[in-house]
């Protein structure tokens, strides 16, 4: 169903994304690295985010041990967790490595967890020894050729990362906007959520995009901050379009988003996708997905003319196509066995 | 609207002859050696009137004037001067012409012109500045700023501005050697060329700066740098400045006009006792008497208003704020002739005359006659195009009516020609927020909300002000004109700009008539207040002032919006408080009789609070004794023009002090209960007014009940406060008995009774959101799912934010069968914006589907599928749809 899913994308959206074969199916290959806490309040939040996130990407979206790596300030609290110390050498080494390990149409992801730092020129994500710098993540990241590269720094002051990192077939993402903002950020703590629980499937595909993660990160440190009656001081960006410029808000009119929406760090067990995807071995279902694939086809195109058509014309064409939808699932699901 | 006016600027180019010995040096040809302690004498004379020993100064002033000595000039200047000061006019006029007349006279010709002018004989003051100017006087240059002056308030504006313009290069050429009395023309010389070119201002003041830097006994100089603080909108300056000269000279008359002026910029109910000091030194004072017609205008008591400025015209005849003020009592007494007669006037002796029109419309603004106002300020601009207060005016009003465009085209022109208007600039820039507003509409509203919120208030606001509409048109028996207006704003700082221009009103909300604007429930945390209810009062506003075509007095509008509140839920609006009986028993509530002072002129600053409360009483009170018509008779007698005493003797048949005596009555017997458990401690006569704290039976028991609870001695706790409670069931604060008694029995586990409590809590108290969601909970424990829906619904009124309270109600409304209930609540969850769109948009969808609403669930669910193609749940409401629509049904 992924790969299926991916080659009808392709079709709809090659003339904007050359690379999105590259953004689908395959496989995702996970480093997380949290840096320096300082205290220990920091280094409890620290640990606690990244094995959450570790632990829904295992449970909820089928990603193997093998092909997640977790390096920390103290490899000591978790060992059978944590593969080695977070300082630059072995950042640099296992970053290396999972890139080498990685093809065309795989997922490289990276995240940090921590606190950062900047001044205008050079920004730095702090790990025992000494910091590391997006220069430093750049230059190895440029030695990786084949997969999408998927990197999302949480840490304060993190907004510097995106002008040095962004390129081609890269979905770059940072919880500040520059590297002023220096406070302490909340954004990790929900872009991991939007991982481990099922609250940012906004399309209810089963799968959570990177863009439906950064999305629902930047909307919930919005609201916490709202709700507390608090200045925002951290303002996510997120960039794939590889012009170095990040932005709040992905879509169609910043020019970002295209690519993130397509990047998959694997699908939620027991949903329509993966269901489908276990049955398309059968001819019948084969057939059906074929259609269906069909239909979301001409739904991903209605959907792109949406703003050039007449109103009427378009939801009649848009339910028309929803109902196929609909009924095709329907038959899948009944044929594989899932509730009809 | 709270502003410095013009007439402040008038007067102040008035009494120009500073009182500093610089004058003495002047030894003119003709004057004649006199004893040689004079010039002490003169010094002396001269310190006593800066200090505000006037009638000293005059004796020492009279003695040397009497002289033909090297003093003479200085002491007979003095002596006008200090007459003039101090309000003994004809003595000064008839020591002016004996002096003119003189040898050497020539020299007393410009202090006798102002002399005159100030007792508006413009046409004699003219021929003395005339005199001055061509016998070559040393005060020439004051005297021929004094003629342009005159010029110029005849409205002979470019040959004013023209001469005027001659200031600078007098500037320019003489700097070092003019006098401080000379730097102080040119100062003021700019002050009148800054409607040419605002950056005048700055030239204005640096002129004063050095006048006062050349001659630092020169208080007139300084006296004019507070004025053009003032009105330039920088009451923070003229304070600081004002309070220097008044350091010096505590009596001077004048000083403490422009101190009564800024206290009135800044709102402070200190004005009308600030003018009257002023007025003990110069009881005469034209602009004082003006000032204080001005401020009993604002009091509504129109007839001090008409008396005090007829006392300031009677001496200066002339003078445009006593016109206004006259005019504007006038206007809203009903007599029209009357203001027709004094616009004439104005306009006979200034064809330009602006301000005239400016202070009208401001006057009819703060009567809430906003449409009249427009019509003021427009007809000042006709006058005078280059009037750019008037535009402001013009644009203020407009906006308060609802014409957007107008009153922002109109903004902008007074903004280019006067940058310093915090007001004007303040709304422009809020008026540039508007592009993140959205308007949507029910069929007799549009309201106007920030992007964020529309739809989610919308959502509310729709059925509410619909409803509101129905309510009051029956009970006041009149439609509005409709749409309304209502603009609600997430910044309070926003709102308060909107209603006033400045930040920092205390307000919740404002009706303009058809045009409303309050805080959004985002402006305050929640449990501030209740958004329903203060759109409801609003909204009556907008009827009680439409019946009466905005003449009804702002207490009984007030009182009647209180009254509405109740009315419209059970809960919403004031209810009697301890604090309001003890206030009662000491007698510090007004009377209603002069109920408007407790709006405009607080005595202590919850008296306001509890004057609405008092005027919502009034309201009941009339409707049990004469019926609900009354209230709209009243509307209606107040329409013809009626004032508040005739209202009531033509409608209820009682002058207000019987009124007074019935409605004391009415309290004593509705409260008497109450009141005996009240008592009002801390009442001290020489005290700074404030309320009485309140003591008593009531407090004891109920203090009582909250040491136990703080205890954790549960059962005596319910002992005390069960007695309290019985004592003084009213009281559903969160400091009362209901919400401690709740406490309580939640930390016994007896949920029926706290739910008791809370229940009888929250239909008496309408903004507390914690007590309304708890007992929500709780009676959704114990069963019973009606309750706890409308828990939760009195709770969106009073902070609608909260996703999962929202989709609560909507299962809760769904329980009970309220269809349409679950649609509102599914669309305020959507409204929200909520990460999972999808599953909203199908909840909204499902909702509309059980409700019969195949249409509306269909588009919603086609929203959902959009947004999430395979999202399964709600392809299989679509396909039930589709079935349903082949077999002919809507929803199932």
């Amino acid at each position: 169903m992924r790969l299926r899913a991916g080659a009808v994308l392709l079709a709809a959206t090659l003339a904007l994304a050359p690379d999105v074969s590259r953004a689908q199916g395959g496989r995702a290959r996970v480093l997380i690295v949290s840096g320096v806490a300082g205290e220990p309040q920091y280094a409890d939040e620290f640990f606690k985010q990244a094995t959450t996130m570790i632990d829904a990407l295992k449970t909820r979206f089928g990603v193997p041990d093998s092909e997640i790596v977790y390096l920390a300030e103290n490899p000591a609290r978790d060992a059978a967790r944590i593969k080695a110390a977070s300082t630059k050498a072995n950042i640099e080494r296992e970053l290396t490595a999972l890139g080498a390990q990685s093809r065309t149409g795989d997922v490289l992801f990276v995240m940090l967890i921590g606190h950062g730092s900047g001044d205008g020129t050079t920004s730095k994500f702090a790990i025992p020894g000494p910091d590391i710098t997006a220069n430093d993540f750049a230059r190895v990241l440029d030695g990786i050729g084949g997969p999408t590269i998927a990197f999302v720094n949480t840490s304060s002051a993190s907004g510097g990362f995106i002008g040095t990192l962004s390129g081609p077939n890269r979905v770059i993402a940072t919880a500040t906007k520059s590297d002023m903002e220096r406070n302490e950020t909340r954004f990790a703590n929900y872009f991991v959520q939007a991982y481990a629980t099922d609250v940012a499937d906004a399309d209810k595909d089963g799968r959570v995009s990177v863009l439906e993660a950064f999305d629902y990160a930047r909307r919930e440190v919005a609201r916490a901050y709202e709700s507390e009656n608090h200045l925002l001081t951290e303002h996510a960006q997120l960039d794939d379009n590889g012009d170095r410029k990040g932005t709040a808000a992905p879509d169609a009119k910043s020019g970002d988003g295209s690519l993130a929406r397509r990047v998959f760090l694997g699908g939620r067990a027991g949903s329509v996708a993966a269901a489908a995807h276990a049955a398309s071995s059968d001819p019948r279902v084969a057939a059906l997905e074929r259609e269906k694939d069909s239909i979301e086809t001409k739904l991903d195109s209605l959907r792109r003319r949406k703003a050039t058509m007449d109103s009427t014309a378009y939801e009649k064409a848009l339910e028309t196509l929803l109902v196929q939808l609909a009924e095709k699932n329907k038959a899948i699901r009944e044929a594989t066995g899932g509730r009809p | 609207m709270i502003r410095a006016t013009a007439s402040v600027y008038r007067i102040a180019v008035l009494l120009a002859t500073v009182a500093s010995v610089s004058c003495a040096n002047d030894r003119p040809a003709w004057a004649s050696q006199g004893a040689q302690d004079d010039p002490a004498q003169l010094k002396r004379a001269g310190e006593l009137e800066r200090s505000g020993k006037y009638d000293e100064a005059i004796g020492i002033y009279r003695e040397l004037a009497a002289k033909d000595g090297p003093t003479a000039v200085a002491s007979r200047r003095g002596l006008l001067r200090t007459l003039s000061e101090t309000g003994k006019y004809a003595d000064a006029e008839d020591a002016g012409r004996r002096f003119v007349a003189g040898a050497g006279g020539v020299e007393l010709q410009n202090a006798l012109g102002e002399v005159l002018r100030l007792r508006g004989k413009t046409a004699a003051a003219e021929s003395a500045f005339k005199a001055a100017m061509t016998g070559r006087a040393s005060d020439s240059l004051t005297a021929r700023l004094n003629l342009d002056v005159l010029h110029f308030d005849r409205g002979a504006h470019a040959e004013a501005l023209k001469d005027l313009d001659g200031f600078i290069d007098v500037y320019n050429s003489r700097r070092r050697s003019l006098t401080s009395e000379e730097l102080m023309a040119v100062g003021t010389a700019c002050r009148y060329l800054g409607v040419t070119n605002p950056q005048l201002f700055k030239d204005a003041l640096k002129a004063y700066d050095e006048a006062i830097a050349r001659d630092s006994t020169n208080q007139e100089a300084q006296l004019r740098e507070v004025e053009l603080f003032l009105d330039k909108y920088n009451s923070g300056e003229a304070k600081k400045t004002v309070a220097a000269l008044l350091a010096k000279n505590p009596r001077h008359p004048r000083a403490l006009l422009a101190s009564a002026r800024v206290a009135y910029f800044d709102g402070s109910g200190a004005a009308a006792e600030i003018v009257r000091k002023s007025l003990e030194v110069n009881p005469d004072a034209p602009a004082a008497r003006a000032f204080l017609g001005s401020i009993y205008f604002d009091g509504e008591d129109y007839a001090a208003s008409a008396k005090e400025a007829e006392r300031a015209l009677a001496t200066d005849s002339t003078l445009v704020e006593g016109l206004s003020v006259l005019a504007a009592s006038r206007y809203l007494q009903g007599d029209r002739a009357g203001f027709d007669a004094l616009e004439r006037r104005a306009l006979a002796q200034n064809p330009k005359e602006a301000d005239f029109f400016v202070n009208m419309a401001e006057a009819a603004a703060r009567n809430r006659l906003y449409a009249q106002a427009v019509d003021f300020a427009r007809e000042g601009v006709v006058a005078d195009s280059t009037a750019w207060r008037a535009y402001g005016v013009l644009g203020m009003n407009q906006l308060r009516v609802g014409a957007m465009d107008e009153g922002r085209k109109n903004l902008d022109r007074a903004f280019a020609g006067d940058p310093y208007d915090v007001w004007i600039k303040n709304t422009l820039d809020l008026l540039d927020t508007f592009k993140d507003y959205k308007e949507t509409a029910s069929p007799r509203f549009r309201f106007v909300v920030d992007g964020k919120e529309s739809e989610l208030l919308s959502t509310y606001l729709r059925d509410l002000a619909e409803e509101a509409y129905d309510s009051l048109a029956a009970r006041y028996q009149y439609k509005p004109q409709t749409p309304i207006r209502l603009e609600v704003y997430r910044s309070h700082a926003d709102f308060s700009v909107r209603t006033v221009g400045l930040a920092g009103l205390g307000a919740l909300g404002v009706s303009f008539g058809t045009t409303l604007a309050m805080d959004s429930p985002a402006a305050r945390d929640a449990g501030d207040f209740n958004w329903g209810s203060t759109f409801w009062h609003e909204l009556a506003h907008t009827f009680t002032l439409g019946a009466s075509d905005h003449r009804v007095p702002r207490w009984l509008s007030e009182g009647l919006s209180v009254l509405e509140e109740r009315r419209a839920r059970k809960g919403w609006g004031a209810d009697v408080t301890p604090e309001f009986l003890a206030a009662y028993k000491s007698g510090k509530l007004v009377k209603v009789s002069r109920m408007n002072d407790g709006f405009m002129r607080p005595a202590y600053p919850q008296q306001l609070i509890f004057s609405y409360y008092q005027a919502s009483l009034v309201g009941e009170l009339i409707e049990r004794d004469f019926g609900q018509r009354a209230i709209v008779d009243m509307l209606n007698a107040y329409k013809t023009g009626a004032t508040t005493e005739q209202v009531f003797q033509r409608v209820l048949k009682l002058s207000p002090e019987a009124f007074d005596a019935k409605f004391d009555a009415y309290l004593k017997e509705r409260f008497g209960k109450l009141m005996a458990v009240i008592e009002p401690k801390d009442v001290r006569k020489d005290a700074m007014p404030r309320a009485p704290a309140v003591d008593g039976e009531y407090t004891s028991t109920l203090s009582q009940g909250i040491a136990a609870l703080e205890m954790k001695n549960y059962d005596e706790a319910i002992k005390w406060l069960e007695k309290a409670k019985t004592l003084f069931p009213e009281d559903a604060s969160a400091q009362g008995p209901y919400w401690l008694l709740a406490q309580a029995y939640k930390a016994k586990g007896n949920a029926r009774a706290e739910a008791n409590e809370l229940t009888a809590m929250t239909l008496r108290n309408e903004d507390h959101y914690g007590a309304n969601i708890e007992l929500s909970s709780v009676l959704e424990q114990l069963g019973d799912s009606a309750g706890a829906a409308a828990a939760l619904d009195r709770a969106m009124y009073i902070s609608p934010y909260d996703p999962a309270q929202h989709a609560r109600l909507a299962a809760l409304f769904a329980r009970t069968g309220n269809k349409r209930g679950a649609v509102r609540e599914r669309q305020a969850i959507v409204a929200l914006n909520p990460v999972d769109r999808a599953e909203a948009l199908y909840q909204l969808a499902l909702a509309y589907y059980e409700a019969g609403d195949g249409t509306s669930a269909r588009r919603e669910v086609l929203r959902a599928l959009e947004d999430a193609p395979n999202f399964e749940k709600a392809q299989e409401l679509l396909l039930r749809l589709q079935r349903g629509n082949r077999s002919g049904g809507g929803g199932d």
